[in-house]
């Protein structure tokens, strides 16, 4: 196999892992009914926490763990917002976008003052090197050559499979962003579940911003997330709100997003600009012809009130 | 039917008020259910027979009040809380998730069984033996919205019954099925009160509620008017209590019309091979000042026709002449233009924007009068628009807390009155009226049939559509019958042959 197709797929594999986390937080969002757009700031909070941590005790994993706290907490006013006052989604999803990148930009200058010089934390160790296999063969490199947290992107969206077709919790929690009242006539905690989808959305999408800067770069600078949290709204859309099909939409991304850096590598008389623009022009391109059949689940983004006549 | 009262006494609700602002739903209602009986909450729209059923259901907390479940005084705080007392509803808007099969709906919210993953083979058999057990046949494979209706009312009783349910509440379930449906329906509940079940079954089909219950309780304004055993009583009575003043059953004085013809239909066809969904060489002329009522069973080319004839669809065949001239554009607003009224089959989908305000609704096809805005729709008078729509509310007792007021927040009967003041204002020369009365009570269609009748004697013409049979016969001047796309015959309004016409409505 040719060198650059190796690098191309390994690369594309550990970019779209961060991908999977962001869109199965989104995922699990609108399975509840809410479409939460903020996700790009939510991951933002959660990227700056997992490298704090992660250069203060000098373990990535606690890193990722912080990351999916502070997720959590973001998202709590999300939930508090949509939920319990039925604010318009939309909205609040905006603003946690502005308020959340800004955060984290802030708390990183006041622990590092401004100008200081890029200060690097560790990065968590993959598989091949905490075995101590020396082989560079493309398969070893492509399932061994990986940190725990790409093995935990693929496992994530297993189980997600299986909980939204198989179990019984899965179900209900389906109904709920489908009919919320019918939920609600069966005995089903509408309210609870809502909450819960935005606790499991934050820990995610707070994963995905701390695999940036805990298994990729490291580093973080403002702006990391570049757009990722928009690709996984996308991703949901392409993959039909179901797990496997986001599974497919984050590694096709993760692909395009892959070549833009090798091409930008290769050639030098294009401006790289327009090979940056690559996964974006894509997303446009795929929403373009998937997006207009519409299939989500039926009370995304309606508010869920309790008396309504 | 049962002597010992308080024994077998299932359940009882004292003295239930239900404020919602200022307004009362219920006030101050007692009510009581016996093991083993049909119970009927009659009353019109909006006598807060719902809205009691809703307290009873966890959905909504009383102002004030108490209930008995099995003597034993209880709070129920949510629909699970009802569900374990053994209280079951299948709403009038039925409570299913479309994007699941049947067998997910019925297992949805399950808490009986234990584990954590589906247990398809072990829930599948417990449906099926209930399923067995009432006469309640449904394929649990199919989604659910591949249902009729009547099969998806059986999955909500399936899904009452399968969560255990001894008190069945039943919210208006005959509205939106056919007769033949709605006799399953009550071979259904036979059977459930033959197992000791009981059923609340909420109506204001008297017909109906003498047939199927055991006692009937009568609200009126959302208040208890009165509890009776059924065999004191006939409809005459159950009317009166019901709407609190004597109701006289006039016949209308039957039309014969000469006047001028308004609008010919000329051998048209509209998807000529669909026989439930089309027209197949249909000629029709209706006259100003005669009600022309189109009997048959519901979905054989009726919506098709009123589509066309206010010009919401196109014929593929054939021509049609509105006030003496060949209609060339088959457009919405060129009806609109040329006098034509719709009073539309669906009154939420078609015949109101129920986010908009009642006074909004009110003035949708005449914005661009000079009452009502300036230049030609440019600038809205609000003001203006606010008195007229204060003086339709007088006129076509339109009972809404303020004409500010969303139009889906007003009860069916309500809603309906606007849509009348809307379309009827202008005096149309062709007035398209496509089921006015579904699902109204007694003094709604009472008056929306005056209404219509008053149009009839001012010179409209009015085409009927309806697949109350009784209502055709009531007002209509002449009569036809569709099957099929068809037009099996015309007939007198005045003593019409009902034999002849009921055959014509089965395809004979």
């Amino acid at each position: 196999m040719g060198t650059f197709l190796a690098n191309l797929i390994l690369a594309g594999v550990r970019m779209a892992s961060p991908l999977i986390f962001l869109s199965l937080a989104e995922l699990y969002s609108q399975r509840a009914g809410l479409v939460n757009i903020g996700i790009e700031g939510i991951a933002a909070i959660g990227s700056l926490t997992g490298f704090l941590v992660s250069l203060i005790t000098g373990s990535p994993l606690l890193g990722v763990l912080a990351g999916a706290a502070a997720g959590i907490l973001v998202n709590m006013i999300f939930a508090y917002a949509t939920v319990t006052l039925c604010a318009e989604q939309i909205v609040y999803g905006m603003a946690i976008n502005i308020f959340a990148p800004a955060l984290a930009a802030f708390i990183y200058r006041v622990y590092f003052g401004s100008g200081s010089e890029l200060v690097q934390a560790g990065l968590m160790g993959t598989f091949k090197n905490m075995l101590g296999i020396k082989s560079n063969h493309f398969l070893v490199n492509l399932f061994l050559d990986q940190t725990p947290m790409v093995y935990l992107a693929f496992i994530l969206v297993i189980v997600t499979a299986v909980y939204f077709t198989r179990t019984k919790s899965g179900l209900n929690y389906k109904a709920v962003g489908e009919y919320p009242k019918a939920a609600a006539t069966l005995g089903i905690n509408v309210i609870g579940i809502k909450y819960l989808s935005c606790v499991i959305c934050g820990a995610l999408a707070g994963i995905g911003g701390a695999y940036l800067t805990t298994c990729y770069s490291r580093t973080y600078v403002d702006g990391n997330i570049a757009g990722r949290g928009f690709i996984a709204l996308a991703a949901v859309i392409f993959g039909r709100w179901n797990p496997g099909g986001v599974l497919i939409a984050c590694l096709f991304f993760g692909f395009c997003d892959a070549l833009q850096i090798r091409l930008q590598l290769i050639n030098n008389t294009l401006p790289y600009q327009f090979f940056q623009m690559i996964p974006y022009v894509a997303t446009i391109v795929v929403l373009a012809i998937i997006g207009a059949k519409k299939a989500g689940p039926k009370s995304s983004g309606q508010p869920y009130r309790k008396e309504e006549r | 039917m049962a002597v010992d009262k308080a024994a077998d006494q299932i359940l009882r609700m004292e003295h239930i008020t239900k404020q919602f602002g200022s307004v009362y739903a219920n006030r101050n209602i007692t009510f009581d259910v016996r093991a083993g009986e049909v119970h009927t909450l009659l009353g019109e729209n909006g006598a807060g027979k719902s809205t009691l059923m809703n307290v009873l259901f966890g959905l909504y907390q009383p102002t004030a009040g108490d209930i008995y479940v099995r003597g034993q005084k209880v709070k129920i705080e949510s629909p699970a809380q009802a569900v374990k007392l053994g209280i079951g509803m299948v709403h009038q808007h039925f409570m299913l998730v479309e994007a699941m099969t049947v067998f997910e709906n019925i297992i949805l919210g399950d808490t009986r069984s234990a584990g954590i993953f589906i247990d398809r083979n072990a829930r599948r058999k417990e449906i099926l033996e209930l399923s067995q057990k009432y006469g309640l046949d449904v394929d649990l494979d199919l989604p659910v919205t591949e249902l009729a209706v009547g099969a998806q009312q059986r999955v909500e009783i399936l899904k009452a019954l399968y969560r255990g349910c001894d008190v069945l509440v039943l919210d208006e379930p005959t509205a939106a099925l056919t007769d033949v449906e709605v006799e399953g329906l009550f071979e259904i509940m036979n059977k459930l009160r033959s197992e000791g079940k009981s059923i609340i079954f909420i109506s204001h089909k008297m017909r109906e509620v003498l047939r199927v219950s055991d006692r009937i309780t009568i609200l009126r304004a959302g208040e208890t008017v009165v509890t009776v055993d059924i065999g004191e009583l006939t409809g005459e009575d159950l009317a009166t209590m019901m709407i609190g003043r004597q109701l006289v059953r006039s016949q209308y004085t039957k039309a014969e019309s000469k006047e001028e013809i308004v609008a010919v239909l000329d051998h048209v066809s509209y998807h000529k091979n669909s026989k439930h969904n089309g027209l197949n060489d249909v000629s029709v002329n209706i006259r100003r000042g005669e009600i022309v009522g189109i009997a048959g069973v519901d979905g054989n080319g009726q919506s098709q026709l009123a589509m066309l004839l206010t010009g919401n669809i196109a014929p593929d065949e054939g021509s049609m002449e509105l006030k003496n001239s060949k209609v060339a554009v088959f457009d919405p607003n060129a009806f609109i233009q040329e006098n034509v009224a719709h009073i539309p089959e669906d009154r939420n989908k078609s015949g109101l924007v129920g986010n908009m305000s009642v006074a909004d609704n009110l003035v949708l096809k005449i914005t661009k009068d000079k009452r009502f805005s300036d230049g030609n729709g440019f600038h809205l008078k609000k003001k203006a628009i606010r008195s007229y729509a204060l003086e339709m509310k007088e006129k076509y007792d339109i009972r809404c807390s303020s004409v500010d007021q969303e139009a889906r927040n007003l009860s069916g009967g309500n809603q309906q009155k606007v849509i009348l003041a809307r379309e009827l204002e202008a005096a149309p020369d062709l007035l398209i009226a496509v089921h006015p009365t579904r699902g109204l009570d007694i003094g709604a269609t009472r008056f929306i049939h005056d209404t219509v009748i008053a149009q009839r004697d001012i010179g409209a013409g009015v085409l009927l559509i309806s697949a109350d049979f009784d209502e055709i016969l009531e007002v209509s001047d002449r009569i036809l019958v569709m099957f099929e796309g068809k037009i099996m015959g015309e007939y007198s309004g005045k003593n019409p042959p009902i034999d002849e016409i009921s055959l014509a409505m089965a395809g004979k």
